[in-house]
């Protein structure tokens, strides 16, 4: 054998072309799920060997376009002209081959060597459309290879393509994308005077692309010609796109989108042909009922009760046992094998601390996370999560959201963990962090148990509900007040509703098994090392002049008994200990004599507020990174104690 | 349908129609997109370019949003957003518009 070869290949393509089950295909489980460096879009890569090869295979965003419209989009194209990988494959979907061709021209604009995926030709001929392969690769110059992803049929032609074009065997002219006289011309002044003075930014982008990305009036593309030192040739690009705009009557990055997708119009027509009409299918009709005005509803509420009930019966299923193994078995175990070894205070540390510290990430965060992976693939894959975005668009609208952040935020009432990471759905990254700013408040099935067991139990139903709705208010009533203020275009729901498919279980499972890996190296040593933290000030004693330290809020303000510190640091832990811990500490005295109906409410509505529990601080720190899940956090505890001592002076008013 | 208007806006203004204000199953132009300049942009990178041709598949209860097929593919855009895509009604063959 000789030397191992290596290359590197990025799979691009639209959402919904079935590019992961691509690039399941390709990799199987030998792939890693991350995040990119900085941003809250997931990175897939994986290898594979063919032909002597070790390639790199990796699962660009999926995206419509190449502007810096999301986050998405300039991850890909940056990785694409930056990285420049040996080839980039676009998966397109032959059923929608217009839209699809418009990124296609893009990659093609970035003069990155490029295969075609001519993927789901099952699908297209279902709906009576046959593309002629052959005829495509030869306008385009590029090779284009038909596949079925789901069934894995094309798929060693795609590689056989892949290894041809890194190897040079490929003997296409090129497609050039061109644009109207007027347009072209301006194209050529700017990439003229990119050439001219900024020859090393065009090393790095092809000039052309800079040239055209100028006049889209594309923001990333402006801040790094002006870095390089071309504000000026940033200004004429300004003043090139007004004229475009004086001649054509359309905004400059309109008339170019505009023009590309007539190419890609005529392309499509040009290698389509209709063999015959679209049949209504099962598909269709199962659409029609679910977006339906009146049966989409009840569907709907199915769909999220079943979900919910897998998520968490299915969980707490999980849990029982996994709970008893820790407790039960690991932790005595391993308590009685040190107990000779080592000094008491260390086996207790390792015990109460490490060990259920894993114990608590494994026992809470896990039981559910998995599920709630597999569901959400589930839903992705099937297409169904656009239907009940479309379902709810119109009231999450009040409270600043959009359809799509229904499903985050009813997960958030069973847990908080997979509500912050399922708000990945969102599409910009100013909603996302609305959407997490939101979910994390929701009153999580830990939050529940306080209020019932302690409100609902000694001061009645009616209060514990009326704590529930406030919740509820509150939530909204913050991601309003976010929108307003969060800085960023407020764009409305734009989405694409793609037809329904069979989710395939293989590709279902190996997502679910690396993103929670993903979650497992990012969450557990955080909770292992909070659990430590917080054992050893109990062990040490450290704890209660701590607990001194925060009696100015919790008695001076909130008018709790000053031992209720212990419980309310503790609950940071899981929120339902400090339910527990309140009752330890109360003992031998009953709950209700160690305090008041006004303390007990307000002892709850600070625990349902005031933290996210620390497994919800590693989600947000895994989701929007450590600055921003700390803000979360310290906004949710000034909350807590503002609205916590207002409520001890306004409810005596109210309550006996 | 990749016709395009050249001129000012100011003729578009006539019509009055806009994506929000079309029935279900009623084919259109899309004339002008009033849109901030990220939400134009990024309808014209969904397919939604001036001189394109819609055809209203379903509209969301309750001012919900509006479903779209253009260009092959089927769109959902919130009522605000299909508020700002003015269009021009094709003539259905037998009906007037």
């Amino acid at each position: 054998m000789t030397a191992k070869r290596r290359l590197t290949i990025a799979l691009a393509g639209n959402a919904n072309v079935g590019k992961s089950v691509i690039f399941n295909q390709l990799t199987g489980l030998d792939q890693v799920v991350g995040n990119w460096p900085g941003k809250t879009v997931e990175r897939a890569e994986g290898t594979l060997h063919y032909r002597g090869y070790t390639i790199k295979v990796l699962d660009l965003p999926g995206t419509y376009s190449l502007s810096a419209y999301s986050m998405e989009e300039v991850v890909a194209r940056e990785y694409i002209a930056v990285e420049k990988p040996d080839v980039v494959v676009d998966v397109v979907d032959a059923s929608a081959l217009e839209r699809n061709l418009y990124l296609t021209l893009q990659l093609l604009e970035l003069e990155t060597p490029l295969v075609v995926d001519l993927n789901q030709v099952d699908f297209a001929a279902k709906k009576g459309v046959q593309i002629d392969a052959e005829k495509l690769s030869k306008i385009l110059g590029v090779p284009v290879v038909p596949t079925v992803a789901i069934s894995g049929k094309g798929v060693d032609k795609l590689l056989d393509a892949v290894v041809d074009v890194a190897e040079g065997r490929v003997k296409l002219k090129r497609l050039k994308v061109r644009y109207s006289h007027k347009l072209e011309e301006k194209i050529q002044q700017l990439k003229k005077m990119l050439e001219e003075r900024l020859p090393q930014l065009c090393s790095k982008y092809p000039s052309r692309w800079i040239a055209v990305k100028l006049l889209e009036n594309d923001s990333d593309i402006q801040e790094k010609v002006r870095e390089a030192g071309g504000s000026e040739i940033v200004a004429s690009a300004g003043i090139l796109a007004a004229e475009l705009q004086e001649i054509y009557g359309e905004p400059a990055p309109i008339l170019i989108a505009s023009e590309r997708y007539g190419l890609a119009g005529s392309i499509a027509r040009e290698v389509t042909k209709f063999i015959h009409p679209p049949r209504l299918t099962l598909e269709e009709r199962l659409d029609a009922i679910t977006t339906h005005r009146l049966l989409g509803y009840p569907i709907l509420a199915a769909v999220a009760a079943s979900m919910f009930a897998a998520i968490f019966l299915g969980g707490a299923l999980l849990a029982a046992p996994l709970e008893s193994l820790f407790d039960d078995l690991l932790i005595p175990a391993v308590d009685s094998a040190l107990s000779g070894l080592l000094p008491s205070p260390i086996v207790y540390l390792i015990c109460q601390g490490v060990i259920s510290g894993v114990g608590a990430g494994v026992t809470i965060a896990l039981p559910y996370i998995i599920p709630f992976y597999i569901i959400l693939s589930l839903l992705e894959d099937s297409g169904y999560l656009p239907r009940a975005a479309f379902l709810m668009d119109n009231l999450m609208h009040k409270v600043g959201l959009h359809g799509k952040a229904f499903i985050p935020i009813i997960l958030g009432y069973g847990c908080s963990v997979p509500a912050c990471i399922g708000c990945r759905i969102m599409e910009t990254d100013r909603e996302r962090f609305l959407a997490g700013l939101v979910v994390v408040l929701m009153p999580c099935a830990a939050r529940t148990v306080v209020i019932l067991g302690l409100v609902g139990k000694y001061v009645g139903l009616h209060a514990a509900l009326a704590l529930y709705a406030f919740d509820l208010l509150l939530a909204f009533a913050i991601g309003r007040a976010a929108f307003k203020v969060l800085p960023g275009e407020p764009v409305g729901l734009i989405m694409e509703m793609p037809p329904y498919r069979r989710p395939m279980l293989r590709n279902v499972l190996v997502k679910t098994w690396s993103r929670t890996r993903d979650f497992v190296y990012m969450a557990f040593p955080l909770i292992v090392a909070g659990s430590m933290v917080l054992e050893a000030l109990r062990v040490t004693g450290l704890i209660w002049p701590l607990v001194g330290l925060m009696a100015p809020i919790t008695t001076g303000w909130l008018g709790l008994p000053a031992t209720c510190g212990f419980p309310l640091i503790f609950g940071v832990l899981r929120k339902e200990l400090t339910l527990i811990l309140l009752i330890q500490l109360a003992a031998p005295m009953k709950l209700d004599a160690f305090l008041t109906p006004v303390q007990m409410v307000v002892f709850s509505l600070v625990t349902m507020i005031y933290i996210p529990c620390i497994s919800t601080i590693a989600a947000l720190a895994h989701e929007y990174g450590w600055r921003r899940a700390i803000l979360v956090t310290l906004l949710d505890i000034a909350t807590a104690i503002l609205l916590g001592g207002v409520a001890a002076r306004l409810l005596p008013l109210i309550i006996r | 349908m990749t016709r395009r208007r050249r001129g000012s806006g100011a003729l578009y203004k006539a019509s009055g129609a806009t994506l929000a204000s079309l029935g279900v199953g009623e084919k259109a132009i899309v004339e002008w997109i009033v849109a901030g300049p990220g939400a134009a942009r990024r309808l014209a990178d969904m397919g939604l370019t001036p001189g394109t041709e819609v055809k209203i598949v379903r509209r969301g209860p309750l001012g919900g949003p509006i479903q779209v097929e253009v260009r092959g593919t089927s769109l959902a855009l919130g009522y605000g957003l299909a508020s700002k895509v003015l269009v021009r009604r094709e003539r259905v063959r037998g009906v007037d518009s």
